[in-house]
């Protein structure tokens, strides 16, 4: 396991995540999947009841598991005590750690996560600890054999809170029996421009799912991405989640290519002026806030997707969705910089990747 | 008037119910009534938080409950970690994996209204299958004795009865390691 804290941070701004690449099943609408489970050590209060002890032991214990199982061996580790609040909120915008792991301040919290950032565990988050996995396109099942079998290494050296009724025992009531959230992240630019988002998103909450932003829980819609997620963890087996979700996601997307094709035949020109425009903004911009260059990207990924814009690859598009968010930059210009300029940078960053040429 | 349960939005809705013949009325809003009818409303997409739901489901359970239940719910707490029902009606945080016995009775409605269910079907861990495999076969020996002793059979039931005791002293020495 790789310890060094600098070297760490340098790799990742570099580093492009096998989730972004583009290639995944069904990927001209689903950017990525993601699954998660929350597990507690027994015999351990849960992090918010824990005393400075406790954590310590449960980060030791984890540590120690890492350290000493060859599947880990690529795993680096950093401490969120050691990092800068912009250095945590960069981890996050890079979907390595959740959003209360960077708000909530527990000591001894840490996340360890291989080179391809297709896995990372939390330490000392809601729960002990939180298992994350998240690939490229529409890949539940895949995910979910991968995160099992770290699941099952884990379990090999220490027992989980766990009991026949309830499953496994998590802080908060929402997550408890499986533990697992799967969620997938979709692209529906076609169903926001039609209206036809506000009627979906009342059937999916009907039937017991939930719809988050680009960065989870609290997070606003933008981009048109929507991130689909199971609300019920009792009940029903990981498989049966997961079999469930991806119908459900099946469904939206044969509604987006639907839309997308009515447009398409309503009027091709239109469709593709609005994609040329976006490149001629984003090629050209000076000043520009996230918000605006995330509904620009929606733009120009709908025209990428649609085989409209040559030499533009979605995997360009994923990375620069996250480069451009605010800690991000400011991590990879290496100062920190008030909005103004962070407007500027994101300008100037964009102007630089955006180009057909 | 602000809604009683969440007491941020204006009320727009009254609940009333009778508890041994007294008539108690809340005052709630929209968003709080359809926590009670497991509609949601309005599209909450940027707010929705699954703990604000969790908090809200408990005050709209314990709404339901008796004046009795109100009063022992005040007293029960988690022998373990010592963290009180109360406070975590009002964090949505249990303390410890005890919590879940301690409040098992008061969980359940709760369990019921988030996930449709209260018994985990899901994925076992290891070291708790052969556990679980030795249950489940008691119980399974069990109804066959009765079975047997309804039938009259009592050489069958005999050796029924011997292999649970068999099982069982399993699945003791399992405990004990």
């Amino acid at each position: 396991m790789n310890y060094n804290k600098e070297t760490t941070l340098q790799n990742l701004i570099k580093s492009k995540a096998t989730w972004t690449n583009g290639q995944g099943p069904l990927s001209d609408v689903v950017v990525s999947s993601r699954i998660r489970l929350a597990r507690n050590i027994d015999n351990i209060s849960f992090t918010s009841r824990a005393d400075q002890k406790e954590l310590e032991s449960s980060f030791k214990i984890i540590q120690k598991i890492i350290n000493e199982n060859s599947i880990f061996n690529d795993f680096n580790i950093l401490l969120l005590d050691k990092l800068s609040p912009l250095e945590s909120q960069f981890l996050m915008e890079k979907n390595i750690i959740s959003s209360y792991f960077v708000k909530e301040k527990y000591p001894f919290r840490s996340c360890m996560f291989n080179k391809e950032e297709t896995l990372s565990i939390m330490v000392n988050e809601e729960d002990h600890i939180r298992i994350q996995s998240l690939d490229s396109g529409l890949q539940l099942k895949k995910i979910w054999k991968l995160i099992s079998r770290v699941d099952d290494e884990i379990e090999k050296k220490l027992t989980y809170a766990f009991n026949e009724q309830e499953g496994y025992l998590t802080s908060c009531p929402t997550n408890v029996g499986t533990g697992m959230r799967a969620s997938v992240m979709l692209h529906l630019p076609a169903l926001v421009m039609e209206n036809r988002m506000k009627e979906i998103l009342k059937a999916i909450y009907k039937i017991g799912y939930v719809v988050r932003g680009f960065y989870g829980e609290g997070s606003k819609a933008m981009g048109n991405l929507f991130q689909i997620s199971n609300q019920i963890t009792l009940g029903l087996s990981e498989e049966e989640i997961i079999e469930s979700l991806i119908r459900l996601c099946k469904k939206i997307i044969v509604q987006e290519k639907n839309e997308r094709k009515k447009l398409l035949s309503d009027g091709k020109d239109k469709f593709e002026d609005r994609a040329w425009r976006a490149y001629g903004l984003l090629h050209n911009v000076r000043i520009i806030s996230s918000m605006e260059a995330m509904e620009l990207l929606s733009k120009l990924r709908l025209g990428v997707e649609l085989e409209m814009i040559p030499n533009i690859k979605l995997n360009q598009l994923n990375q620069l969705m996250l480069m451009i968010q605010p800690a991000y930059l400011q991590i990879m210009y290496k100062e920190t910089a008030d909005q103004i300029n962070r407007d500027i940078k994101r300008a100037t960053l964009i102007r630089s990747k955006i180009s057909i040429e | 008037m602000l809604c009683q349960i969440c007491k941020k939005k204006e009320a727009t809705i009254i609940l009333y119910r009778t508890i041994n013949g007294k008539k108690t009325e809340i005052h709630i809003c929209e968003d709080c009534a359809a926590l009670f009818t497991n509609k949601l409303s309005a599209l909450a997409l940027p707010q929705f938080n699954l703990n604000d739901l969790l908090i809200g489901l408990l005050s709209a359970i314990d709404f339901y409950g008796t004046e009795e239940d109100v009063f022992i719910t005040k007293e029960l707490k988690c022998h373990n970690c010592n963290l009180t029902y109360e406070e975590f009606r009002q964090s949505g945080k249990l303390g410890c994996s005890k919590c879940y016995n301690y409040f098992r009775e008061k969980l359940k409605p709760l369990f019921l209204k988030l996930h449709g269910n209260d018994q985990h079907t899901g994925k076992i861990p290891h070291r708790k299958k052969g556990k679980l495999v030795q249950i489940k076969k008691v119980a399974q020996l069990k109804k066959e004795l009765k079975e047997a002793v309804l039938k009259e059979e009592y050489e069958k039931a005999a050796k029924i009865r011997d292999r649970i005791i068999k099982h069982e002293r399993a699945t003791n020495q399992e405990d004990e390691l």
